[in-house]
């Protein structure tokens, strides 16, 4: 087999603010691809505000810093030029678009990052039925509005569906998890590691370790207080099962 | 060498917002007066009746003080109108399309109407100001006893019905504007169905206002009798401005923002938005006589061309059979004319790509080596270091030697020479990491890969002379020494485009024709599988004999044009994959334009709409007004026991819209079902809204209002629900959602309840919703620009109402709506 190329996702003293306040302050992290990340820490600590920032949200200032991928400048991009570069990010809180259908924005996103020459409909519409299948949903969602009216468990499917289809090169999923009953956890956690593709990095932001029992991450990460805390392997995330948070706020040493 | 434009014509960008010469056969003097009323009565010979009904409404009108509770219609000025302006005679509306006047004939073709006749509907009815021009109903339909026909025509043919319903749903004492109507009323449909008779397929009316400072007051009366059944569709559509935008998807979704592309005058240009939509109807097929050039797009599509009636030695001749007068040829100036209208035998125009840009470090030895490398060229990896080695013909050894020169004056050193007599060629290679490069850089990796730099294809065109020489020596394809034809083989489609394009700069228009895979068994027995091929030829010497020279390019003959259904996603985008890079290179994509008039027109109908018991009529309406017209309408609509009236009315356009399309429900049972939307952009006014007065137990009314407001345009939802004492029983739901994308625009709600019934079931519910921020986020974050993004928003929200339209017009809308987009954000 060929070696699937490699990508990396270098993030380099990344500070950020939201409405002035600064809530990530020097985030040193870097993704490769064939990996699967967790990223853990207390609420607060900016997990979230490290995804948004890194895909452009408006609200999320960078002051400092950099973030590249492959070489490439992410943070002088607009937010659908990130995307296209290969950056996804699975939304927390996804938002809803009456009278889109699903299918409709599905295909428009792929076709978005698909030349004439190297996309079909008949790929698509048979990687999105083996998708589907993956994530036990229901074929009759793709005609409903984004969203709308999608229970929690809809949504975050919905989200590793959007993933599946861009095949983006890093994926971050923020929470993925949060707001499911167990059997839903395990349904996505375990499509999320069969879609993980040798040649993609993902990054996924949670609480627990429940989900990363599915997802078997090959690295663990910690933030408290806008700074990686503490990394380690898979096992760290069941210490941190264990011990809580306030064993790393004690243990990490504070950012110069 | 300076970008020409003389030759072309520019796009009429008022393709749809045009106008024609002002032709009228009748027209009264501007202005109005007791006596322009009287002669507007006396020209259509009308009964006592209706020149009284008119009289009575003038002086109503006289009196009447214009509304002052809505949008100011301060600069309306009556006296600045010509009521009446008809380019036929009064009574000469047509049943016979053939037999209209050329130039109505072709405003209405450019809106589709005869086609529309053709495939869609049961009749068509068009209205050029005041005159009806146009009426025609199927055979089955008129047999069945359904009367559809101009209401002038029916006030004389039908003065029964006609007396009974005219004036009584809206009287001309209803509002100002119904008053001015009822004075100056020319025109409109009228629309009859019988007991019992279902239509069927809609009936559609056009209207259009064409001369400056005329008003267009029709009076349509649709009338469905007991049991009946009917839709009826009128439009006033499309400006062009959409459809200009330039929507050939093939190209469209291929392209990239910031790419360059060339336009039609050969000059560099760069994409700077692209689009993609769904499609769902006809994509025309367009086959020049090259056949490798074929591609298709959507029929309003503009190609720039030359109509071969426009250069045919006998205008009298078929057009097949006609010779091209040369002399014409020679001083015809290419159009813009819509792929839909395009013919076999019309010319293409052919641009030839001008910008020329020098690169030093190009010279006669690099651009030899490279056309060999196009020919039989490979690079490779020999002994761990790069290497390039080339084929050549064994019997042509001026070519070794040539060949050998260049790659020694570039390396230093000379290259090994292999004769391989099993193929019958001499291979020559050097191990250089520069030529390695060069190569790959310059002229691709592999060869169906093999694509020409960008540095190339901008090389003056004395050098590009150079790299074609080589390359038809090299390839083993050229048939020089036959005499008849100079030509390439390549499997690189890329690659056969540049060297058509590498041609046209020589002066040369080449031909492209496609060989399709195929499977061989050698005498070995061995199988050979054959890439598609594309083949560039031109005739030795000489131009190819259909095609001609223009000063900036060539005008190509097409061989075939042909409609193929498509619908769909799926279909669009597979077309898109067959034929960018030609599309992008031979036709220019446009932008939008202005509205045609700086004066105003006043659009001030009338509409009347009974629905016997159990009858049920659905009246859609889509209207894009040009943006200086006043558009001030009275729709209003009786319903009787267990009948179903539905409105479904689309307002774009226009300066100023006041409309409020209503429904009285009179019997039992009586249903409404109102769903409207407004569109508001700069400078717009859209003042809509909807009534339901319910007068009699058990009816139910549902009202549905979407209204967008873009770019400091306003909207207002005016509303009024009525239940009347002893309506009982009544249902009745409203809801108004207006979206406000940005903060310069308004919107407005206004709901009236006069509810005098306790038991009626009320449900009233309005949102005004701004397009998030999050929102357009979360789309942009897979991969949608802003406007893509908010143009989805929009779609989205108006779904429930273009579910509703026939299909051209859901399609219009879309395109509406984006290119209103256009520029609105950002």
């Amino acid at each position: 087999m060929p070696e699937a190329p490699r990508h990396t996702l270098v993030i380099e003293g990344l500070h950020a603010e939201v409405a002035g306040k600064e809530i990530l302050k020097g985030v040193d992290l870097t993704l490769s691809s064939g990996e699967i990340t967790a990223l853990m820490g207390p609420n607060g600590s900016g997990k979230s505000t490290l995804a948004y920032a890194l895909m452009g949200h408006p609200k999320y200032k960078v002051t400092r810093g950099r973030a590249t991928l492959d070489g490439k400048d992410l943070l002088a991009l607009p937010v659908d030029q990130r995307s296209r570069a290969g950056l996804f990010l699975g939304f927390q809180y996804p938002q809803e678009v009456s009278g889109l259908s699903l299918s409709k924005f599905l295909w428009t996103a792929y076709m978005q990052r698909h030349t004439a020459e190297n996309a079909d409909a008949e790929t698509f519409g048979k990687d999105l039925d083996t998708h589907l299948d993956y994530l036990g949903m229901d074929p009759s969602l793709l005609k409903r509005s984004l969203n709308e009216g999608f229970s929690g468990g809809e949504k975050k499917r919905v989200e590793v569906l959007q993933m599946a289809t861009l095949a983006p090169t890093f994926a971050i999923l923020d929470e993925p998890d949060s707001g499911l009953d167990i059997d839903a956890v395990r349904s996505v956690g375990e499509t999320v590691a069969k879609l993980h593709r040798p040649d993609a990095g993902i990054l996924v932001i949670t609480h627990y370790q429940r989900i990363l029992k599915y997802l078997r991450p090959d690295r663990v990460h910690v933030m408290v207080d806008g700074v990686v805390a503490l990394s380690g392997g898979r096992e760290l995330a069941e210490e941190l099962e264990a011990k809580g948070y306030d064993w790393v706020r004690a243990g990490s040493t504070p950012a110069a | 060498m300076s970008p020409s434009t003389s030759e072309v014509q520019p796009l009429d960008y008022t393709r749809y917002d045009f106008k024609d010469p002002e032709t009228y056969k009748v027209r009264t003097a501007r202005g109005l007066s007791r006596a322009i009323v009287e002669e507007i009565s006396r020209l259509k010979n009308e009964p006592e009746w209706m020149r009284e009904y008119r009289l009575r409404a003038f002086e109503h009108f006289l009196e009447r003080p214009m509304p002052d509770w809505g949008p100011s219609l301060d600069e309306i000025d009556f006296d600045a109108y010509t009521y009446y302006a008809n380019p036929l005679a009064e009574g000469e509306t047509k049943r016979k399309w053939e037999d209209l006047p050329a130039d109505i004939k072709n405003t209405f073709e450019k809106l589709g109407i005869p086609k529309a006749e053709r495939e869609f509907f049961g009749g068509v009815g068009a209205q050029y100001d005041s005159g009806t021009v146009y009426h025609k109903i199927r055979e089955d339909l008129e047999k069945k006893g359904v009367v559809f026909t101009d209401t002038d025509t029916a006030v004389q043919k039908y003065p029964d019905i006609v007396r009974k319903y005219f004036g009584k749903i809206v009287p001309y004492n209803d509002n100002k504007f119904s008053a001015l109507n009822s004075a100056v009323w020319s025109g409109g449909s009228f629309v009859y169905v019988p007991p019992g008779v279902d239509a069927g397929i809609p009936l559609q009316a056009y209207f259009r206002i064409n001369a400056k400072n005329v008003g267009q007051f029709e009076r349509t009366l649709i009338v469905a009798d007991k049991g009946a059944k009917v839709h009826y569709i009128e439009g006033c559509l499309p400006v062009g401005e959409e459809v200009l935008t330039g929507d050939a998807l093939a190209p469209i979704e291929s392209l990239t923002e910031g790419q360059e592309v060339v336009n039609s005058d050969g000059v560099a240009t760069t994409v700077e938005r692209t689009m993609v939509r769904p499609y769902d109807g006809d994509l025309i097929d367009i086959t020049p006589v090259s056949v490798g050039n074929a591609f298709q797009l959507t029929p309003e599509h503009p190609v720039l061309s030359v109509p071969r009636s426009d250069v045919q030695v006998s205008r009298r001749a078929p057009p097949r059979t006609t010779g091209v007068d040369r002399k014409k040829l020679a001083n015809a100036r290419p159009r813009f004319v819509p792929a839909g209208e395009l013919r076999s035998g019309d010319f293409l125009h052919y641009p030839i790509h001008r910008t020329a840009r020098d690169d030093p470090s190009l010279g006669t030895p690099e651009l030899t080596v490279l056309g060999y490398y196009l020919a039989e060229g490979v690079t490779r990896i020999i002994n761990g270091g790069e290497a390039v080695t080339f084929t050549v013909p064994l019997d042509e050894p001026e070519h070794v030697d040539d060949l050998a020169g260049a790659i020694r004056a570039i390396t230093g050193t000379p290259p090994w020479v292999s004769p391989q007599p099993a193929e019958h060629a001499v291979e020559i290679g050097v191990s250089s990491k520069d030529l390695f490069t060069l190569c790959r850089w310059h002229g691709g990796t592999s060869a169906g890969k093999k694509q020409l730099s960008k540095v190339v294809m901008d090389l003056p065109p004395e050098k590009q002379a150079v790299l074609l020489e080589k390359y038809y020596r090299g390839d083993g394809n050229t048939y020089e020494r036959s005499g008849t034809a100079h030509r390439v083989s390549t499997t690189s489609r890329q690659l056969a485009f540049q060297v058509q394009e590498l041609q046209a700069r020589q002066g040369v228009y080449a031909s492209i024709d496609v060989r399709e895979p195929f499977e061989e068994t050698m005498k070995d027995g061995r199988r050979i599988s054959h890439a598609r091929a594309y083949t560039v030829s031109h005739p030795r010497g000489t131009r190819f004999r259909a095609v001609h020279r223009v000063p900036d390019g060539f005008l190509v003959p097409i061989r075939r044009v042909r409609r193929t259904p498509y619908k769909g996603n799926v279909h669009n985008f597979h077309v898109a994959g067959s034929n960018n890079t030609y599309l992008v290179k031979g036709f220019s994509v446009h932008n939008c334009t202005a509205p045609v008039y700086s004066t105003n027109s006043l659009h001030a109908a009338v509409v009347e709409v009974v629905a016997e018991p159990y009858a049920k009529i659905r009246y859609t309406t889509v209207q894009n007004w040009s943006k200086n017209v006043y558009n001030l309408v009275t729709k209003r609509a009786h319903g009787y026991e267990d009948s179903l009236v539905e409105w479904v009315d689309g307002n774009m356009g226009s300066r100023v819209t006041m409309k409020y399309p209503s429904v009285y429900l009179k019997g039992r049972g009586a249903r409404a079902d109102i769903l409207s939307v407004a569109f508001a952009s700069e400078g717009q006014i859209i003042d809509s809204g909807a009534k339901a007065v319910h007068s009699a137990p058990d009816t139910s009314s549902k009202i549905v209002s979407k209204s967008i407001a873009i770019r400091g345009g306003q909207t207002s939802y005016r509303g009024l629900l009525h239940i009347a004492k002893g309506a009982t029983g009544v249902k009745a739901a409203v809801r108004c959602d207006a979206l406000l994308p940005d903060d310069l625009s308004r919107s407005d709600t206004y709901p009236y309840n006069e509810i005098h019934e306790e038991d009626a079931t009320v449900t009233h519910e309005a949102v005004v919703g701004k397009i998030g921020e999050e929102q357009i986020f979360y789309l942009m974050s897979r991969g949608l620009n802003e406007s893509d993004a908010i143009h989805l928003i929009l779609m989205g929200f108006l779904a429930e109402f273009a579910k509703e339209l026939p299909v051209d017009y859901a399609l219009e809308l879309n395109r509406l709506i984006q290119l209103e987009m256009t520029g609105a954000v950002g």
